[in-house]
């Protein structure tokens, strides 16, 4: 029994383990605050981040891999990858999932289709809490797309 | 004048019960990990150092001791076994003690009263992450001191050969693991609605704390 090899097990049983199993978890409770009005959109955002653990820890090695161990300048490297990735990768990502939202609420879907009728929340509410493990199995689809990392 | 039998068997008998001693010293430490938490790495301030250091310090005693016949001290230390009887035997009780009964039983009992309570930590709302890393630590005791002495380069210089090689070791190979258990950190703290960027950001410096360290050397 060493220490390394404890720590190690930890974390693999952590991120590999609990955390995607925890998703789920996430996942229905996005449904609940949904079903009650309450703010969700953190809940999925967390289950997706629980299935993506690994894919998270591996893009910062990644960042933190462009240049040698013992190049003072890796910490800056370090930073200007991340920094790039969230400019030049996530924000535009975020920025379709913006216009879809606009376009969405210009269209009226979200609050002139069910205008102070929270009936069809109610009914949406129902349709996911028995489709949760199709969802799930979406967002697991969604992650292993991306199993090639980055390139 | 030939130096007494007694004085050199009381060098002998002190220089035995090291090993003990470094072992206790691992016990204490992995205690004070368990209490002091994150504080633990706080360089001379945090009990976990402290022990750590007296425990680097008794498994190289017979190296420090070479810098009194560098400076022209004549020490040299005795070879052989403990003349006088009954230092022989406390010396032999106490290593079969610590062997025995604190590393063989006492230590696998604390590690798990540490699990227990981390459960409590976690239910009191603490995270239960100090208390998992100290049974840990504790349960690899033995490992860990094998691994320390391996670091003793057998010069005057052993004491800083074994702090050296500890913070490579942790450098090189706790801290990348140690940057996993970031982002899990991170990723439960942004689903319970806490401060999560700043474990991301920790993550990436774990990644990069031996080009952190050639960084502040070059700035020198």
């Amino acid at each position: 029994m060493n220490f390394l090899t404890g720590i190690t097990n930890l974390t693999s049983w952590m991120g590999n383990v609990i955390m995607p199993t925890l998703a789920a978890l996430f996942f229905a409770l996005g449904v609940l605050r949904y079903a009650h009005g309450q703010a969700h959109t953190y809940a999925p955002w967390a289950g997706f981040l629980c299935l993506m653990v690994s894919g998270v820890l591996r893009g910062i090695e990644k960042f933190a891999a462009q240049a040698a161990w013992n190049n003072p300048d890796l910490v800056w490297i370090t930073m200007r990858g991340m920094v790039n990735w969230t400019c030049n990768v996530f924000l535009p990502v975020y920025a379709v999932l913006q216009l879809l939202q606009g376009f969405m609420l210009y269209a009226g879907i979200g609050h002139r289709m069910y205008a102070g009728g929270a009936w069809m929340r109610h009914f949406g509410a129902a349709a996911m809490c028995l489709a949760l493990s199709g969802v799930l199995r979406l967002a697991e689809w969604f992650i292993a797309q991306g199993l090639g990392g980055i390139s | 004048m030939a130096v007494p039998q007694l004085v050199l068997d009381a060098i002998r008998f002190l220089l035995a019960l090291a090993a003990p001693a470094a072992l206790v010293a691992l016990v204490l430490a992995g205690i004070a990990l368990r209490r002091e938490g994150t504080t633990s790495f706080s360089v001379g301030g945090g009990g976990f150092s402290k022990w750590m250091f007296w425990t680097i310090v008794m498994i190289t005693l017979p190296q420090v001791f070479g810098w009194f016949a560098f400076w022209g001290v004549g020490s040299p230390l005795p070879g052989g076994g403990i003349g006088n009887g009954w230092m022989s035997g406390f010396a032999n009780d106490a290593v079969i003690f610590v062997n025995t009964f604190v590393i063989g039983r006492l230590v696998p009992v604390l590690a798990a009263w540490m699990v227990l309570r981390s459960v409590i930590d976690w239910s009191e709302g603490y995270t239960p992450l100090a208390s998992i890393l100290g049974a840990m630590f504790l349960l690899a005791i033995p490992a860990s001191a094998a691994l320390l002495q391996g670091w003793n380069d057998g010069t005057r210089f052993g004491t800083a050969a074994v702090l050296e090689g500890a913070w490579t070791y942790t450098a090189s190979r706790i801290m990348p693991i140690a940057a996993g258990l970031a982002v899990i950190g991170a990723v439960v703290n942004f689903a319970f609605g806490r401060p999560a960027i700043r474990l991301i950001g920790s993550a990436a410096a774990f990644l990069t704390v031996s080009a952190l360290w050639r960084l502040v050397v070059s700035m020198m």
